[in-house]
C-alpha cells in the first residue's frame, strides 16, 4: 500500500511541472489559435536564468522570479522577432508552426554556445534535501514547495485572466479578435502580454523542474514540449483550467503505467490516450460545451 | 591613399610570411586525420565534443613532439549532429575528397552501422572511441576500437561485488531507446544470470528523462541487493540520486555501465553517489605518467575534467601515430592497416594498449567505486 | 575530367541520394500539405515501410521490388485507419494526432525486439537501393502531382485548400478528398521508409522520430506549396544546406534555423517565391492581403 502512495506522490509532483508549462502552451493556442513549438525552448530558458540566478548567491524564491520574468522576456521577444512579422506579413497558416520550430532550434543552439552541451544542476542545499517518511511513503520538501509554487502560480494566471483588464483583453482577444478590435481591444499588445504570460509559466517551470530532477540541459525542453502538447489535448486545446487537470492527470498516468504496466510502453499509453480522447472527445476530458472556443 | 599602402604593407608582410612558412612545409608529409565526432544535435553532442577535443589535443602533441619525423598529422573534424545520414555524407567526402588516412569515431554506434562500411570497402581505417555496442569491429577488418564493449569490463565487476557482499537479487534499468544501453543491459543480464543472481526488477528508460520515481518505486518494491543501471553519466547520476532520496538504502549496492564513467557522475549526485560501483579501462586519476600529462593538458587545454570517451579518443591518435611510424608512412593502406592491428603494449595513457585479433581492445578492466565524490580503485 | 567526375560522384552520392529520398517525401507532404493537412505521420509512415520491407528482404527472401510496395502498402493502410476517424476533426487535432502516431510507433519499434531488433536497430541490410530507383520514383510521382494539379481533382484540391467550407458547399466532397490525399501521402512516405531502409546498411527506431516528421514538413514548406518544383527545391535546399554550411559546427544548428526563420519570415510562399518577383510585388497590397483573400475569394 505504501507503494501505492509513494506512486501518487511521485505523480502529483511530476504533473504540477506539467501543469504549470502546459498552462502556457495552451493560453497561447487559445489566444493566437497556434501550437508554440518555441515553448520548449522558453523552458529551458527559464531553467538556466534561473540556474545562473542561484549561481550568483541570491535565494531560491528570487531565482525563480528571475526564471519567471526572463521566461516572460523570452516570450515577449519571439513575438517580436517572429509571431508579429508572420501576423503582419499573413502566411500560410502553417508557416506560424514551421517558424516556432526553427525559433526552438535557434535558442537550443544559443544555449549550446553559451552554456555548453553538459548537463548542470542547481546549486545542492541542505534545506531542499529535508525529506519525511509518513507510513512507509517518503516525501521531500522540495516536493512539498513545488506543488505549492505551481498551485501558487496557477492561481495567480487565474486572477489575471478573470480580474485584471489585460486578462479581460486576453479572453476578449481569444474569443475573437475582430470583436476585440471593435470594443477597442488594442490586439497587438494583449498579444504581446499574453507571450509574456506564456513565456513566464514556461520558464517557472523549467526552474521547477530543474531543482526537482537536479537536470538543466539545452535540451531539456524537447521532452517537456512533447508532455505539453499531450497535455493540452487532455485537458482540451486553449482551455486553461483543463490543462491544469491534465497536466496533474499525465503526472499521475505516466506514474501508474510504469507502476502497473511497464516503463517500456509508457508513452505509448499517454499517447495511445491521445488518440483515444481525439476519437471519443475531441474537445479535451475537461470540457463543458460553452467553455468551446468559438 | 592610404588604403593602397596598408594594402601593400599588407602583401609584402603576407609575402614574406608565406616564404617563411613554405621551406618547413616542403619538407613535411601532411597526413589527414578525420575526426568524426558530433558537436551539435542533442545528446551525442555531450560525447563527441570531448573526444573531439582529446583527439585534437593528442594531434597537436604528436606534431609537437616531433616523433613522426617529417610527417604533421592534420585533424579535420566533422560534426554529424548525431544523425547518420550525415555521418555517411561525411565519410564519403572525407575518403573521396579529402583522401584521409584514417578517421576517428563515428560518435555514435548507429551512425557506425551506417557508415564504417563505407570506410572498409575504401579501405580506410577507423578507430572508434565510443561505440561500445557489440558487432562493430565485426563489420570489416579495417574497423578498430579502443573503447572496450561492456561483456569485457561488467563481469569482473559483478564478480568484485558478489566476492563482497554475496548478492542474492538484482534490479535493472536501463535506456531502452538508446542502442549503447540496449547493449549494456544485454550483457548485465547475461553477467547476473551466469552468476546465479536472480533479476526481480527490469525498468527502462528513455532519452530526455528526469524523473524516474516511478520506476525507482517499484524497484524499491521489489527489495533487490543490487541495482544495475545500463545508463549514461547524467542519467545514472539522477537514477543513483532519486534512488536514494526515494530510501534506497546505501546497503543497496548501486552498479553502473562503462559508459557513465564521468567526473560529471559524482557532481551530479553528489553525495548519493558514495559506493557507486563500476568498470572501465580509464579512470581519471589512474596512475600513469601518461594519463597524467593528459589530464593535465585537456584541463588546461579546455578548462574542463576528459571523461573516459576523450580518454579513449586521445589514445587513438597515438595509436595511429605509432602504427604510421611502424608502416613507414600512410602511402600503403593494408600496411598501415597491419601496423594498427599489430599494435601491442603501446604506452598509452589508458596503460599498455593492445588490439587482440578482433581488433577490440586488449585491457585489465578496473573495479572503481565512487568515494568522497571520487572514483577510487577498489583495492581489496 | 571523368576522373574528376567520378571523384565528385563518391564523395556525394550520398547526398545525391538524400536528396531524392528527401524529395519523394516531401512530395508525399506536398499532398497533404495541399488540402491543408498539417501531418506529423512521416516518421511513423516510414518506419512502417522501412520495417515491413526489411522483413520481407531479410527474413523472407523476397524481392527488394515487392517489399518496396508491400511498405508503401502499409504506409498507405495506416493513413487510412488514422485518417477515417481524425480528417473529420479540425486540423490542429489531425496535425497532433498524427503526431502521436508517429511516436507510438517508435516505443512499439522500440519494444518489439524480435522484428526491429530495438534500440540497436537491424545491421547488415543489403544496400539493394540504387540511385535510379529513387530518380525514378521521384519522377514518377512529380508526373502524377503534376497531372493531378491539371485535373478536375486538382481544382477540388485547390478548392479546399482555400475553404474547405466553401468547397462543400460547391459540392466537393472535401471528406473524401482529404482522406485520398493522406492515402497517397502514406504511400508515398512508406516506400520512401522502404528505400531508405536498404541505402545505409542499418535502420534504427530514431531514424523515424518526431525529429524526421518535423523535417519532411520543412521541405514542401521551405519551396513553397503553391509551385510543383516547390517540394523538390525545399528538400534538395534543405539536405545540401548542412553540408553547405559544414564550416562553422557550433554554430551550424543556429545558423539552420535562423536561415529557416527567414524564409518563412520574408519569403512566406516558399523560398521559390524569389523567382517570381513581379507576382510577388503585384500581390503587396499587403501579405495581408493573401491571406485575407480566401475568405472573400468565392
Amino acid at each position: 500500500m505504501s507503494t501505492f502512495f509513494q506512486q501518487v506522490v511521485n505523480g502529483i509532483s511530476l504533473g504540477s511541472t506539467y501543469a504549470v508549462f502546459a498552462m502556457g502552451c495552451t493560453l497561447i493556442f487559445g489566444v493566437l489559435n497556434i501550437v508554440n513549438m518555441a515553448q520548449g525552448a522558453l523552458f529551458m530558458g527559464g531553467a538556466y536564468l534561473g540556474l545562473e540566478a542561484a549561481r550568483l548567491g541570491l535565494p531560491a524564491p528570487l531565482a525563480l522570479v528571475v526564471a519567471l520574468l526572463g521566461g516572460g522576456v523570452l516570450g515577449v521577444l519571439s513575438d517580436l522577432i517572429v509571431f508579429r512579422t508572420l501576423r503582419a506579413r499573413g502566411g500560410h497558416r502553417w508557416m506560424g508552426l514551421v517558424a516556432s520550430l526553427a525559433l526552438a532550434r535557434v535558442m537550443v543552439g544559443l544555449a549550446q554556445e553559451i552554456f555548453g552541451t553538459q548537463v548542470q544542476r542547481y546549486p545542492p542545499s541542505a534545506f531542499l534535501s529535508i525529506a519525511w517518511e509518513i507510513g512507509g511513503v517518503r516525501i521531500q520538501l522540495l516536493q512539498v514547495v513545488i506543488v505549492v509554487v505551481s498551485v501558487v502560480l496557477m492561481a495567480l494566471l487565474a486572477i489575471t485572466l478573470q480580474r485584471s483588464s489585460t486578462g479581460r483583453a486576453i479572453r476578449t482577444v481569444a474569443f475573437s479578435e475582430d470583436v476585440a478590435r471593435i470594443v477597442g481591444v488594442p490586439v497587438g499588445r494583449t498579444i504581446m502580454a499574453t507571450f509574456f504570460l506564456a513565456g513566464a509559466l514556461a520558464g517557472a517551470a523549467g526552474m521547477l523542474l530543474g531543482n526537482l530532477f537536479n537536470v538543466v540541459s539545452p535540451f531539456m525542453g524537447d521532452q517537456m514540449l512533447v508532455k505539453g502538447l499531450t497535455v493540452i489535448i487532455l485537458g482540451g486545446l486553449g482551455n486553461v483550467p483543463g490543462a491544469v487537470a491534465g497536466g496533474f492527470l499525465l503526472g499521475l498516468i505516466e506514474v501508474f503505467s510504469v507502476a502497473y504496466v511497464s516503463s517500456s510502453f509508457r508513452d505509448a499509453i499517454g499517447f495511445g490516450l491521445i488518440f483515444l480522447i481525439l476519437l471519443v472527445k475531441p474537445t479535451g476530458l475537461f470540457s463543458r460545451v460553452e467553455d468551446r472556443r468559438a | 591613399m592610404r588604403h593602397s599602402i596598408v594594402a601593400l604593407v599588407l602583401s609584402a608582410a603576407v609575402t614574406v610570411g608565406a616564404l617563411a612558412m613554405e621551406r618547413p612545409a616542403q619538407a613535411e608529409t601532411l597526413v589527414k586525420i578525420g575526426i568524426v565526432q558530433a558537436t551539435s544535435g542533442g545528446s551525442a553532442a555531450l560525447y563527441g565534443t570531448m573526444q573531439k577535443n582529446a583527439a585534437e589535443l593528442a594531434i597537436d602533441e604528436v606534431n609537437a613532439s616531433g616523433t613522426l619525423g617529417d610527417i604533421k598529422l592534420v585533424g579535420i573534424h566533422q560534426d554529424d549532429g548525431g544523425d547518420r545520414g550525415q555521418s555517411v555524407n561525411i565519410f564519403q567526402r572525407l575518403i573521396n575528397q579529402e583522401k584521409v588516412s584514417v578517421i576517428l569515431g563515428p560518435t555514435l554506434t548507429t551512425a557506425a552501422f551506417a557508415a564504417d562500411p563505407i570506410a572498409q570497402k575504401a579501405e580506410v581505417p577507423v578507430i572508434a572511441s565510443s561505440n561500445t555496442a557489440p558487432g562493430v569491429t565485426a563489420m570489416g577488418d579495417y574497423i578498430f576500437r579502443t573503447s572496450p564493449p561492456e561483456s569485457m569490463v561488467f563481469p569482473g565487476v559483478l564478480a568484485y561485488v558478489k566476492k563482497k557482499s554475496a548478492p542474492k537479487t538484482a534490479a535493472q534499468i536501463y535506456g531502452i531507446d538508446d542502442a549503447l544501453m540496449k547493449a549494456a543491459y544485454g550483457v548485465h543480464k547475461k553477467a547476473l544470470d551466469a552468476e546465479g543472481i536472480t533479476i526481480v526488477a527490469t525498468e527502462t528508460f528513455q532519452k530526455g528523462d528526469v524523473d524516474y520515481s516511478a520506476q525507482l518505486t517499484k524497484i524499491k518494491a521489489a527489495n533487490p541487493d543490487i541495482i544495475v543501471i545500463g545508463g549514461l553519466a547524467e542519467e545514472t547520476a539522477n537514477i543513483v540520486r532519486q534512488a536514494r532520496q526515494l530510501g534506497i538504502a546505501p546497503s543497496t549496492r548501486i552498479l553502473g555501465a562503462n559508459a557513465s564513467i564521468s567526473t560529471k557522475l559524482a557532481e551530479l549526485a553528489g553525495p548519493a553517489a558514495e559506493g557507486f560501483t563500476v568498470g572501465s579501462s580509464w579512470f581519471i586519476q589512474y596512475d600513469n605518467p601518461r594519463n597524467k600529462a593528459f589530464v593535465e593538458a585537456y584541463r588546461k587545454k579546455y578548462g574542463s575534467d576528459p571523461d573516459t570517451f576523450a580518454a579513449q579518443a586521445y589514445t587513438s591518435v597515438y595509436i595511429f601515430a605509432d602504427a604510421v611510424k611502424r608502416a613507414g608512412g600512410v602511402s600503403d593502406p593494408k600496411k598501415l592497416r597491419d601496423a594498427l592491428a599489430a599494435t601491442k603494449d603501446l604506452d598509452s595513457n589508458v596503460g599498455p594498449f593492445s588490439f587482440d585479433a578482433n581488433r577490440e581492445p586488449v585491457i585489465a578492466p578496473k573495479v572503481l567505486i565512487v568515494k568522497d565524490g571520487k572514483f577510487t580503485l577498489a583495492t581489496d | 575530367m571523368t576522373a574528376a567526375a567520378a571523384q565528385f560522384l563518391a564523395s556525394y552520392s550520398n547526398i545525391i541520394d538524400l536528396c531524392l529520398l528527401n524529395a519523394l517525401v516531401a512530395y508525399g507532404l506536398y499532398l497533404a500539405l495541399s488540402a491543408n493537412m498539417f501531418s506529423l505521420a512521416t516518421g511513423g509512415f516510414m518506419a512502417l515501410g522501412a520495417y515491413c520491407s526489411v522483413y520481407l528482404t531479410m527474413e523472407m527472401s523476397q524481392p527488394f521490388a515487392l517489399a518496396v510496395l508491400a511498405g508503401a502498402v502499409l504506409g498507405a493502410a495506416a493513413a487510412t485507419l488514422i485518417g477515417l476517424p481524425v480528417l473529420r476533426l479540425r486540423g490542429d487535432y489531425f496535425m497532433l494526432a498524427t503526431f502521436a502516431f508517429t511516436e507510438v510507433i517508435r516505443v512499439v519499434a522500440l519494444n518489439w525486439d524480435d522484428l526491429t531488433g530495438g534500440a540497436l536497430g537491424i545491421v547488415n541490410i543489403p544496400r539493394d537501393t540504387q540511385t535510379w530507383h529513387l530518380a525514378l520514383a521521384l519522377v514518377v510521382v512529380i508526373y502524377l502531382v503534376h497531372t493531378l494539379r491539371g485535373s478536375y481533382l486538382g481544382r477540388a484540391i485547390a478548392a479546399i485548400k482555400q475553404d474547405d467550407v466553401v468547397a462543400q458547399t460547391m459540392g466537393v466532397d472535401v471528406f473524401t478528398v482529404r482522406l485520398s490525399l493522406f492515402v497517397a501521402s502514406g504511400f508515398i512516405c512508406g516506400a520512401a521508409g522502404a528505400l531508405a531502409a536498404h541505402l545505409n546498411y542499418f535502420v534504427g527506431p530514431g531514424d523515424f522520430g518526431l525529429v524526421r516528421s518535423v523535417d519532411a514538413l520543412s521541405y514542401p514548406i521551405l519551396g513553397g506549396v503553391n509551385a510543383l518544383a516547390g517540394p523538390l527545391v525545399g528538400a534538395v535546399f534543405t539536405t545540401i544546406l548542412p553540408e553547405a554550411l559544414r564550416f562553422s559546427s557550433q554554430l551550424r544548428e543556429i545558423l539552420l534555423g535562423a536561415l529557416v526563420l527567414a524564409v518563412v519570415l520574408y519569403l512566406p510562399d516558399g523560398a521559390l517565391s524569389v523567382l517570381k518577383p513581379r507576382r510577388r510585388a503585384g500581390n503587396s497590397g499587403g501579405g495581408k492581403a493573401t491571406a485575407a483573400a480566401p475568405r472573400v475569394s468565392p
